[in-house]
Formats: C-alpha cells, sequence, structure tokens
C-alpha cells in the first residue's frame, strides 16, 4: 500500500473510534496543537514525556506564554493532576487505526492513561497496513528484555451498562492523532 | 455468590424465574439481534473460515506441548524479571496469590476482568484472608457490588438495566443519581475508581495471551484499566489459564485479529498491552515492578491430552457461543452457566467446578448448532456437550427414566414400532378427527407443555401405506430410497405422500425400505451413543445404499444426524460411504438433481414465510435450495426475521424444557406473522409439529407445511 492510501485508511480506521485525526507538517505544530487545545476545553496543564529536550524547553516556553502549567517528571508525584499528554508514537496499524506505543517508561504510561486529553504524534512513514505486517518489528522488541508496549485504538470506551456506548471510563476521554507527514517513501 | 442448581428441579425454579424477567427478555434479545449484524460488518472481506482453520490448527498445536510452552515462557519471562508460578489447583492459586499479597503487605488490591479469577472464586480467598479487593471492569465492579456471578463472558453486568445499576450506584456513593443516565453512571464510576487505582499496593489481572517466544503477556481491555492495574500498583500479579500459551508472536496476532470481532464486532480492542518481565515502577524503592505470573493448571493439562475433550480448550473467550444461543436469549447467563457461560460453559463447568454443578445445565441444550456455527476455533460445541452429558449420566447411578425407555426400545425397532401402533390405537378418543390434534393432554404431561397443541399419531403410519401404493416404473430416470425418519413414518406420512406424487411426476423411482427405523438421533440427545450406534448399523442395513442413486430425506434431523454422526458412531464401510454422499435433503433434490423449472408449476404467488430448520442451514449448509425451490415453485417468497434461528423443539427438549421451549417458539411464531404470510413452510417434520402446534394454540389462521406438501400442491397436472 502507498503511504497516501495508508494514512487515509489510518484516518478512516480511527475516526470510526472516535478519534479526532489531523495532518500537520511538522512537530511545531503538533506543540501548537496541545497548547491550544488545552486552552479551548478550559483545561490547565499538560505534560510530554518522551519528547526530546529541546522540544520540551519550547513546549515550557509555549505553556508558560498563555499561563498554563508544563508538569515535569516524575509523574508519580501529579497522579491527579495531568489534563493533557502529548507524546511520541512508535508505528501506526492502518487497517485498525491503532497506535503503537512503546511504553516501557513509567512517565509515558502514567501520561497516557491518566489524562483526560492524549494528543498522539504519529510520522505517516511509520504506518503499517496491518499487525502481521508489523510483527517481526514488535517480535524484536519484545524479545529484547523487560518491556510494556501498547497498542490504542481510539478512547477508553465502555458498553457494561445496557450495551450502550459511553467513552472515556478509566483512561482518557479524548484522543487526537496527529499525523505528520515526513515524505519518506 | 454463584450457585447452580444441583437438581434439575432447582434448575426449573431458576428458569421460571429468569423467563419471568422481562428486561432480561428484551435486552438478550436486542443483543442478539445487535450482535448477528456488527459481526457480519466486522468480517466483511475476510476469510473467516480460513482464519478459523488456522486458528484452530495452531491452537491443536499447542495443546500437547503447553508444559513446554510454559517453560519457555517462564525462562525468558524470568530473564527479564518476572516471577512465574505454576499452580496445580485453583487453591493452589489462590494461596499463591494471597502469599503474595502478604509477603508485600499489601491491604488494598485492585483487579481487571480475569475469567479465571473467577473460575478460582480468588476474590473469596483474598477477602476471607482480610484484603480489600476492588474490580475496575465498570461490568465486573458491578457484579462485584452484588454480589453475583458475570452473566456473560464479555458483558458480565448484562442482565441488569440501567435502573439497577443507578440504584446501586446510588447506594454505593450516597449520590442520588438519575436513574436514566448512564453516561453520568460511568463518571461516577470512574471517579470512584480512580481512587482505588491510585491508593492499591497490588494489581491482578487476568491475560489473553501468553506467548512463550519471548515471555510476554497480551492483555486485551477497552476501559483501559488493565493498563491501569497493570502500571500503578508496585506488584501485578496475573493469573493465566495454561491453555492462553500460544508458541509465537504471530498466532496471539492472529487470535487478536478475530476475538474482538467474534466477541462484539469491534475491530480491535482499544486498549492491547503486552507486558514482557519487570518494567520500571517507581512505587517500588529499587524502580522496578513486582510481576508474578500465575499459571492455572485445574485440570488443563489433563483435559489437552483427552481425545474427545481437549478441543475445548481452544477456546479463546469471546462469549459468541452464548450471543447466539437461544436458550441464553430467554434464560440469561445465571441459568445457562456455572462461571463459564453459554455453550462453553455447560462443557467446561464440568471439568473446572465438577458433577453437580453441570447435572442440570448441561442438558439445557437443543442441538441446534447455532454456537458451533459462530465459535471461531471450530469447537464441536453441541458434540462436546452431549459427550459432558454422558460423563454426568456415568458419574450419577441413577438415570433418568427416559434413558431408560430409550436405550430398551429404540434399539429393538419392532418392539417400538408397535408400541407406536400401540399408541395411535389407545389416544383415538383424544384426537380430534378434523385437525388431527390431542384435544386432552396425555397424563404423563404437566400443565407447562400446553404452549403446543400435540399431533396426534397417523392413524395408518406411511409403512402401513405403502404396500398398496408401491410402483415400479419402466424407465426411471432415478432410483431413490425414502428415508422417512419417524415423524414422516408415523406422525406425518402425508408429507411422504406429497413427495411420492412428485417423484411419479418426474419419473424417479422410489423404495421405501421397510426395515429402516429411527435415525438414532433422539438417543445421541440423551447421550445414549451405545443406543445411537445400534441403530446407525441397522439403519445402514436396512437402507442398502448401494442399489439407490440417492437417500432422500424429508427430515433434516435425520439427515445431518446420519451425515455427521453415523461416520463416528459405526465402522468405516463402502456402503457408509455411499450413504453419507449419497443422502440428500428433499429441497437440494428437487434444486440441484431433479432441476425442477418454474413452468413446471401453477403460479399461486401465495406469501410464504420459511423457517430454515437447523440441521439443515447449519447441519447441512443447504440454505439457497428450499427458497429457490418455493420461488420456483410459484410462491412469493417473504423473509422473515431470525429465520435461521431455532423453533425450540429440539426433539425431547421441549418436553424436558417446556417452558424454554415454548418461549422460544413464541418468539418466532410473533416474528412470522409479523410478515403477513399465509404460510410458514419448513423442511422438517420435527419443526413442522412444534410450529403448526404453536400457531393452532394461537388459534392463528397461519397455515403450517412441510416444504414437498406446498410444492406437490402446485405442480401442474400432465
Ligand atoms: S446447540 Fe444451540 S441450544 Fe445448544 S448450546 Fe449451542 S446454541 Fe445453545
Ligand atoms: S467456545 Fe468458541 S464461541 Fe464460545 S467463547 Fe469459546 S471461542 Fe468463543
Amino acid at each position: 500500500m502507498k503511504q497516501a492510501d495508508l494514512v487515509q485508511k489510518m484516518t478512516e480506521k480511527a475516526g470510526l473510534v472516535q478519534a479526532v485525526v489531523s495532518r500537520i507538517d511538522s512537530f511545531d505544530h503538533a506543540l501548537a496543537y496541545a497548547v491550544n487545545l488545552t486552552r479551548e476545553k478550559s483545561l490547565n496543564t499538560l505534560t510530554a514525556p518522551g519528547l526530546n529536550p529541546e522540544d520540551i524547553s519550547h513546549l515550557s516556553a509555549l505553556c508558560q506564554n498563555v499561563g498554563l502549567e508544563f508538569v515535569s517528571p516524575p509523574l508519580r508525584n501529579h497522579l491527579r493532576g495531568i489534563h493533557t499528554a502529548l507524546t511520541h508514537v512508535d508505528w501506526g496499524i492502518a487497517e485498525t487505526g491503532s497506535l503503537v506505543i512503546y511504553s516501557d517508561s513509567e512517565d509515558l504510561r502514567i501520561a497516557t492513561m491518566l489524562c483526560d486529553i492524549h494528543v498522539a504524534c504519529l510520522s505517516a512513514s511509520h504506518i503499517y497496513p496491518d499487525s502481521a505486517s508489523l510483527s517481526t518489528v514488535l517480535k524484536d522488541r519484545m524479545g529484547a528484555g523487560p518491556g510494556y508496549l501498547s497498542f490504542i485504538t481510539g478512547t477508553s470506551r465502555t458498553a457494561d451498562i445496557e450495551r450502550v456506548l459511553t467513552i472515556g471510563v478509566h483512561g482518557p476521554l479524548k484522543l487526537h492523532i496527529l499525523i505528520l507527514e515526513d515524505h519518506q517513501p | 455468590m454463584i450457585e447452580t442448581p444441583h437438581t434439575i428441579q432447582g434448575y426449573h425454579d431458576q428458569i421460571h424465574k429468569a423467563l419471568q424477567n422481562r428486561f432480561l427478555g428484551t435486552a438478550l434479545g436486542n443483543f442478539a439481534m445487535a450482535y448477528k449484524g456488527s459481526r457480519a460488518r466486522a468480517f466483511e472481506g475476510l476469510d473467516l473460515d480460513r482464519l478459523r482453520q488456522e486458528m484452530a490448527r495452531a491452537k491443536d498445536q499447542s495443546l500437547p506441548r503447553l508444559m513446554e510452552l510454559y517453560k519457555s515462557f517462564k525462562a525468558r519471562a524470568e530473564a527479564a524479571g518476572a516471577v512465574v508460578h505454576l499452580a496445580k489447583t485453583a487453591q493452589e492459586a489462590n494461596d499463591i496469590i494471597a502469599g503474595i499479597a502478604a509477603e508485600n503487605q499489601i491491604r488494598h488490591i485492585i483487579k481487571s476482568k480475569s475469567m479465571t479469577a473467577e473460575e478460582t472464586h480468588l476474590n473469596d480467598t483474598l477477602e476471607r484472608n482480610g484484603y480489600q479487593v476492588t474490580e475496575t471492569d465498570l461490568g465486573e465492579w458491578i457484579i462485584q457490588l452484588r454480589h453475583e456471578g458475570p452473566s456473560h463472558m464479555v458483558m458480565p453486568a448484562i442482565h441488569l438495566s440501567r435502573q439497577q445499576v443507578g440504584s446501586l450506584f446510588s447506594d454505593v456513593t450516597g449520590e442520588r443519581l438519575d436513574l436514566e443516565d448512564i453516561e453520568r453512571m460511568v463518571k461516577v464510576a470512574r471517579k470512584e475508581l480512580r481512587e482505588a487505582f491510585l491508593t492499591a499496593g497490588m494489581g491482578i489481572s487476568g491475560a489473553n495471551f501468553a506467548v512463550a517466544e519471548t515471555g510476554t503477556l497480551g492483555i486485551m481491555t477497552n476501559e483501559g484499566n488493565g493498563r491501569l492495574v497493570t502500571t500503578l500498583p508496585g506488584v501485578h500479579v496475573a493469573l493465566v489459564g495454561l491453555e492462553k500459551l500460544v508458541p509465537n508472536l504471530e498466532t496471539a496476532l492472529k487470535i487478536l485479529t478475530i476475538l474482538p470481532k467474534n466477541a462484539t464486532g469491534q475491530l480491535i480492542t482499544s486498549y492491547v498491552t503486552w507486558i514482557t518481565g519487570s518494567v520500571e515502577c517507581q512505587a517500588n524503592p529499587d524502580g522496578k515492578k513486582k510481576l508474578h505470573i500465575v499459571f492455572l493448571d485445574n485440570g488443563r493439562l489433563q483435559l489437552a491430552r483427552n481425545p474427545i475433550f481437549s478441543e475445548a480448550l481452544r477456546c479463546i473467550r469471546c462469549g459468541a457461543c452464548a450471543n447466539v444461543c437461544p436458550v441464553y436469549g430467554k434464560v440469561g447467563g445465571h441459568a445457562l452457566g456455572h462461571v463459564y457461560i453459554g455453550a462453553i460453559g455447560l462443557i467446561l463447568t464440568y471439568f473446572y467446578h465438577g458433577t453437580d454443578n453441570t447435572r442440570a445445565i448441561v442438558r439445557n441444550c437443543l442441538n441446534c448448532q447455532a454456537c458451533k456455527s459462530v465459535c471461531p476455533v471450530n469447537i464441536n460445541l453441541p458434540r462436546l456437550i452431549k459427550k459432558v452429558y454422558r460423563l454426568v449420566l456415568d458419574d450419577d447411578s441413577e438415570k433418568p427414566a427416559k434413558n431408560i425407555l430409550v436405550n430398551t426400545v429404540l434399539k429393538n425397532r419392532k418392539l417400538f414400532h408397535g408400541m407406536l401402533k400401540a399408541a395411535a390405537t389407545a389416544q383415538k378418543p383424544l384426537v380430534k378427527k378434523s385437525d388431527g390434534f390431542i384435544r386432552h393432554l396425555p397424563f404423563i404431561l404437566k400443565k407447562e407443555h400446553e404452549f403446543r397443541s400435540l399431533p396426534a399419531l397417523a392413524e395408518h403410519a406411511l409403512r402401513d401405506l405403502w404396500p398398496p401404493i408401491r410402483y415400479r416404473l419402466p424407465n426411471p430416470v432415478l432410483r431413490v430410497a425414502l428415508f422417512a425418519g419417524c415423524v414422516v413414518d408415523f406422525v406425518s406420512p402425508e408429507q411422504a405422500l406429497a413427495f411420492i406424487k412428485l417423484m411419479l411426476k418426474y419419473n424417479v423411482q422410489v423404495d421405501f425400505p421397510h426395515n429402516q427405523t429411527c435415525c438414532g438421533l433422539p438417543a445421541m440427545m440423551m447421550a445414549e451413543e451405545d443406543t445411537a450406534a445400534e441403530i446407525a448399523a441397522q439403519n445402514l442395513e436396512a437402507m442398502q445404499p448401494e442399489k439407490y442413486d440417492y437417500v432422500v430425506t424429508l427430515c433434516a434431523s435425520c439427515a445431518s444426524h446420519i451425515k455427521e454422526s453415523y461416520p463416528r458412531l459405526i465402522p468405516p464401510s463402502a456402503g457408509l460411504t455411499r450413504l453419507h454422499d449419497r443422502l440428500i435433503d428433499f429441497s437440494s433434490f428437487l434444486m440441484n438433481v431433479l432441476h425442477v423449472k418454474p413452468d413446471q408449476f401453477e403460479k399461486s404467488g401465495i406469501k410464504i414465510a420459511y423457517h430454515s430448520p437447523c440441521h439443515l442451514c447449519r447441519g447441512l449448509n443447504v440454505t439457497r435450495e428450499p427458497r429457490e425451490l418455493l420461488s420456483t415453485a410459484g410462491f412469493t417468497y417473504t423473509p422473515c426475521r431470525d429465520e435461521d434461528v431455532c423453533c425450540g423443539f429440539g426433539g425431547s427438549y421441549s418436553i424436558e424444557f417446556p417452558e424454554i421451549s415454548a418461549a422460544i417458539l413464541n418468539q418466532k411464531l410473533d416474528y412470522v406473522m409479523e410478515t403477513g404470510a399465509a404460510v410458514l413452510v419448513t423442511d422438517c417434520p420435527g419443526c413442522v409439529l412444534q410450529l403448526r402446534g404453536g400457531m393452532d394454540k394461537r388459534g392463528s389462521r397461519i397455515q403450517v407445511r412441510h416444504i414437498a406438501e406446498m410444492v406437490a400442491k402446485e405442480m401442474k397436472l400432465g
């Protein structure tokens, strides 16, 4: 499948499970997106585990400018106060609209589980057609010692009361996926 | 506490209560309907049959090597910092887990959903040992608060209404809740359970896969509680049935592809978590998670070696066998299972929870094959249910009277047929001539059996009508033997006469081999396999299939039993192969062999609804032919809701569980009446009895006919 088709399928399938998908052409846009979204929803805090130091300082400056609190690790000290989490995504699976995130870092896990809004940035060139085509990559990772790997598809949901679909029972209430067009083969 | 009746009397009380629960009936009915549609959509474009075969094969390959896979898993996981245990029994598993809690001075434990923990009654042990245990899956939390077991393997609280949940939550939180507002209830649960996540010292999860080649656990959840349970507390214990071991990630991914689609029609669960060994956890001083993985044997290793039952271990707990089960749809999971629910529950209960808990529930199966047709790992569930029934009968010294009767009578054709003839005479004063129903219930039946009018035995059985009408065609196009089956022979010979009328027209020579007897399915339904085998051998000898081009039957149940079970019951032979290959149902014979054409029939245009018999559409996979035959014969075929759902007959089932049989039948008849059809047609004489009896009871004008009768009626003469 061509990259454009994969992006399209990914967008369509993620949309079916209530994820909001947008395209961006630089990571700076992701920073701005996360900040704006947090403000729009009248939320106050933002965290971003796993980003490189440069992006972090950029992001915390952005937060400061608009009066948002940037939450720094370790996040165990802030379990009750994480509103938005911005993270990278390792791989995308187009067939189901799933995000694959290597979540060995505890901060990354806490952020993506306890936040209200998860903003996840996925490189277009990292989208695979299905989980089977990703299996060798995943297997290598799993064989390489302790690890915690997550497939995330849409938001936390339940249908346990009268089978009525209800979003956001334990995990994030909203998932925003930003597909970074990185123009690689 | 889960209490499953140990006696059939107690069981009837439970069923009675379940049937009176209006909410349950509606909820399960809506679910069954929605499920079929979403499952079909989820599998669109996939080669489901191939996937099912692959998964069944992969599981079968793993089962004999479970210990080998376990050792490989243990080595990998322990190298990555986990501690791996093997518990022989449920008690041992619970003790290990309680020990881990004690060692780590835990007070509060949070759990994500685990059927295996339900199997071992883990919560009871932990609570007895003084630990506070909180279930965090919303459905599990609800039933925990209500002190009851799950009523579905995937949706544990499907038996409850929003009002029930709302008042429960109001009691628990002290906050008055709007009893209609589900979203609000979910928010309340989020808030209450969030505190539990943040304060508990230990998390317990199950697992959907244990990948041997990397020592990785795979856990699927929709709510995300699995991730929180495995991340926040310093200790994580996973309780995993040994059969969850798979050799490699590819196999796990295959299961992942099919499980959620088959469970609820979802493409994938919101979260799939793969954990290899001990990862970072700053709740502990060394910054590392304490991960214990407890594998549960509890009879699995022995089951894996069992030549008949090992296939039950293929189960991936998708719950689909309950979703489509008509009995489940009427009585729900608390009355159709113990811990494990639905068709697979009737089987596993015996192995994990003993004879007493299995005795009553295992009888509650119509043999409608719906479960088998959706099982993603091709477990022959109805067959195993009968096999479990047999084990229960063997364990119990006292046999039900009907089994003793079947064994003595069915084996001896002359005795059996003699009794039927005597009964035909004895019933005379009870029969109303004009419609062929018995107008007073025989004394052996109770009030519950009044839901349908009972058919009278025919005054003259087919075998007595046959000698005078026997014919010889000079140059027939085909020679066929008619396998009539008991109902056509003794209750509805008119269906055979209609068939013969058609065959004369098409120049087909029909013989009725006199020594044929009951096909043996009733014996099989009562788990009397030896009797069924003797009868199979008698019929094979009687039918002499090598003399005929085809053996035609008007009864789908006889046909599917002969095709599927005879080869298992009696030794292979050329005759058996011929019988198997040449046995054909009426509609397929007309459409695919005789190639009947529309111009051979009047065009009445009568509006007809069709009931697709279980043993035809699922037993023999015949779905197209009868519907095409109806159109070919000039009728207006009018599709009806749930055409392929069982009519509730199930032979002796409708005598043993009349209350459920009635509920299933009434639903069917309601749907038929919605179509506005003038006639309801089916191709199984057993279904005709049930449906016609029900229509008569309603005083409905809709006629019920065997398809052969309707087609023969429209045949152009000359
Ligand atoms: S055969 Fe039919 S009645 Fe029996 S368990 Fe399966 S679905 Fe239910
Ligand atoms: S027996 Fe088959 S259909 Fe039933 S839960 Fe197991 S896998 Fe699913």
